[in-house]
């Protein structure tokens, strides 16, 4: 074959086109309708805005201005308005390294919020927290073991969703043997060590725990071996897109018809509709906030975000890390507070450590001194399904649950 | 024995599953020589036509007859402009298809807003035999394919269309002195493997889920099916596609699930090692 210019046009434009999203996106500035003296509080959001992460990202986003504006109508922190400064990462921790590095050198921000994945927080963690010297809350429920300094974390560890969900399971649902089909990668590894140190603790069996590709479409290998174990709670950690097929033919296995309970602990109101109410019906899940808890303050911030976003397909969930960005910002606005307005990150890092939030989406939260994570209620919450429809019941409350972290 | 039965039915209709999406991929490799990269993006059209057809509030059937209509068409908008140019040199064509792909999915992601969409049966639940339930819809699967299978089989092998196209392949030169217009006959060939491509993602997409990516899934899988059929051959492809569903679907019951789908793999492709012309030699279209 001869190699014509045509030829190598040909090549060249479809290698350019597997990357031709990831030069197209840009940052964005949403200024404070007044000024101060001083300057705004520059607050950098770094999430994902596009790709298999996006609807995750834009909730956050969501949030970020909705919480922003509700400080700045209340007249900033210490009088300083907050100016927020948005880069997209993509769900691609390579873009999204560059597009950090933009917060940091170029818009000098005082603080950065995001990052969904672990394998997000990963990448820009050092861009933000080493070279950039910058502050860094990273808001969703992860696997724990984040001890970095200058990195808070506000969403729920291992310990806050597994500590009093898997005694509930084994006392009150009176379920003991476990089987854990997972997703392979990070979390549910680490979460899985985690949770089965409860499960045995309290006297429950793990029969067995397995490891999928993310995108596995047939398992009734797995459905066996639950079948073979006489398993009656399946904790899954499996993601989408392995995750439709499993619930598909576990139900299908007559699993939950038998007494089996299915667990699984970032369920949120985002994932209600994701199976058939019939599939969905009975599954357990363990998490920060639901919007079936029915505190006053939570329901106003659910009325008041759904007025400024009407109709929005990105709900306020915990799930989502919505719940961690509110009390991120809501606590880097109390550690500013406590500073007197300084901004300089040893000042505001301090007193973040210290920081407490009275209220928040299913209550308040207070940071561990030195241990970077924060206390929280965590509500255990069981899909029902009235006829076709579903929601989540929460059948139990724990107040101010320890990280257990560093 | 029950569940013996039962796996051994979700097995088949895995492979049937397999079957189906690599039926449209073979005949387009087999005939016309082309890796169509873009195959898994015109399962993915044919997923997404149920999917519009549910949101306009017309329900899934009229989505799952209109797709293999709609792929075909968009196949044949394809061929006439695009895939045409590729025919003299197939390596470019892998990659100019692969890029059609990805245009088409990242436009359906970004359709989707990145939203993974589930979609019910069109009859859902489940029929009992002996005791035993099986799944209405697997079952409709199954049975589909069977008749794609010998309904596509009947038309290459004993239909008019099939003899000339079986011409065109073994000696385009002579077909074209015959009188038949292999460029039209190729478009054809397009059009009938896309429609299949979308006839395949619209049945599978109530057992996945709507995603840009339910596509890709398949596609390297179709193409190791393909490989280890052999490419020529209507047989070939699918009985490669038989081979591989029931590796995947039977592998992690033996090794640790991870390790299954690089075994896949390595079995796959040590068969092609010592049988290099798949399992059905060319040309016996």
């Amino acid at each position: 074959m001869t190699m014509t210019r045509r030829r190598v046009l040909g090549g060249a434009s479809a290698l350019t086109a597997a990357g031709w999203l990831g030069s197209l996106t840009g940052g964005f500035v949403l200024r404070p309708n007044w000024a101060h003296a001083a300057g705004p509080i520059k607050m950098g959001i770094a999430t994902d805005i596009t790709g298999p992460i996006a609807p995750s990202g834009n909730a956050n986003w969501q949030v970020a201005q909705f919480v922003v504006e509700e400080i700045n109508k209340a007249g900033g922190i210490q009088g300083q308005p907050i100016e927020l400064h948005l880069e997209d990462t993509a769900s691609d921790p390579k873009i999204a390294v560059g597009n950090v590095r933009k917060l940091i050198q170029e818009r000098r921000v005082n603080v950065v919020l995001g990052g969904i994945t672990s394998a997000m927080r990963q990448a820009i963690k050092d861009p933000i927290v080493n070279r950039g010297r910058t502050l860094y809350i990273y808001p969703q429920l992860y696997e724990g073991q984040e001890c970095t300094r200058f990195l808070f974390n506000t969403g729920p560890t291992p310990a806050q969703q597994c500590d009093r969900l898997i005694p509930y399971l084994i006392k009150t649902m009176g379920k003991r043997r476990f089987a854990m089909p997972s997703a392979n990668y990070v979390w549910p590894q680490l979460l899985n060590r985690y949770a089965r140190k409860v499960i045995e603790t309290n006297g429950g069996e793990v029969v067995f725990e397995e490891y999928y590709p993310l995108d596995q479409a047939e398992y009734s290998a797995t459905i066996g071996k639950i079948r073979d174990g006489r398993v009656d709670c399946v904790f899954s950690t499996i993601i989408a897109p392995g995750l439709q097929p499993f619930m598909k033919q576990l139900y299908e296995s007559g699993f939950q018809k038998g007494g089996g309970v299915v667990s699984c602990v970032y369920y949120d109101e985002n994932l209600l509709n994701y199976h058939p109410a019939q599939e969905m019906e009975g599954l357990v899940s363990c998490l920060d906030y639901f919007q079936a808890v029915d505190d006053p303050f939570s329901k106003a911030l659910q009325e008041a975000y759904s007025k400024r976003f009407p109709g929005t397909k990105y709900l306020f969930t915990a799930g989502s890390a919505s719940t961690g960005m509110y009390r991120g910002i809501k606590l880097y606005e109390a550690a500013v507070k406590a500073t007197g307005g300084k901004l300089g990150r040893e000042d505001v890092a301090a007193a973040m450590d210290n920081a407490v939030l009275t209220e928040g989406p299913g209550g308040g939260a207070q940071m561990v001194p030195g241990k970077m994570h924060a206390r929280m209620n965590m509500y255990i919450a069981i899909c029902r399904n009235d006829a076709g429809r579903t929601r989540y019941e929460v059948v139990d409350k724990a107040d101010m649950v320890e990280p257990r972290e560093c | 024995m029950e569940f013996a039965a039962k796996f051994a039915f979700d097995m088949v209709a895995f492979t049937s599953v397999m079957v189906l999406i690599v039926l449209g991929l073979g005949v387009i490799a087999s005939m016309m020589g082309i890796f169509n990269f873009a195959h898994g993006e015109l399962v993915l059209l044919g997923a997404y036509t149920v999917y519009l057809s549910s949101e306009a509030g017309l329900g899934t059937w009229p989505g799952l007859l209109a797709a293999p209509v709609v792929v075909g068409l968009v196949g044949f908008g394809l061929e006439r402009t695009v895939i045409r140019r590729f025919y003299r040199t197939p390596i470019i064509a892998m990659l100019g298809t692969y890029a059609i792909g990805l245009i088409i999915r990242e436009i359906v992601r970004g359709l989707l807003g990145g939203h993974y969409k589930s979609i019910p049966e069109p009859i859902g639940g489940a029929f009992s035999l002996g005791g035993i339930e099986f799944s209405i819809w697997r079952s409709f699967i199954i049975a589909t394919t069977l008749v794609v299978i010998g309904g596509t089989y009947l038309l290459l092998a004993r239909s008019s269309i099939g003899l000339r196209v079986r011409g065109a392949l073994e000696n385009p030169m002579l077909a074209r002195a015959c009188g038949i217009s292999t460029s039209r006959l190729y478009a054809l060939t397009f059009t009938f493997g896309a429609a299949l491509a979308g006839l395949a993602g619209a049945l599978i997409v109530p057992l996945y889920q709507l995603s840009a990516d339910i596509g890709i899934r398949f596609l390297v899988q179709a193409f190791l099916s393909v490989m280890l059929g052999g490419v020529g051959s209507f047989e070939g492809p699918v009985l490669g596609a038989a081979a591989v569903g029931g590796l995947a679907a039977w592998l992690p019951w033996v090794v640790t699930p991870v390790l299954a789908d690089p075994l896949v793999f390595l079995i796959a492709l040590a068969i092609v090692r010592v049988r290099p012309q798949g399992f059905i030699a060319v040309g016996r279209l």
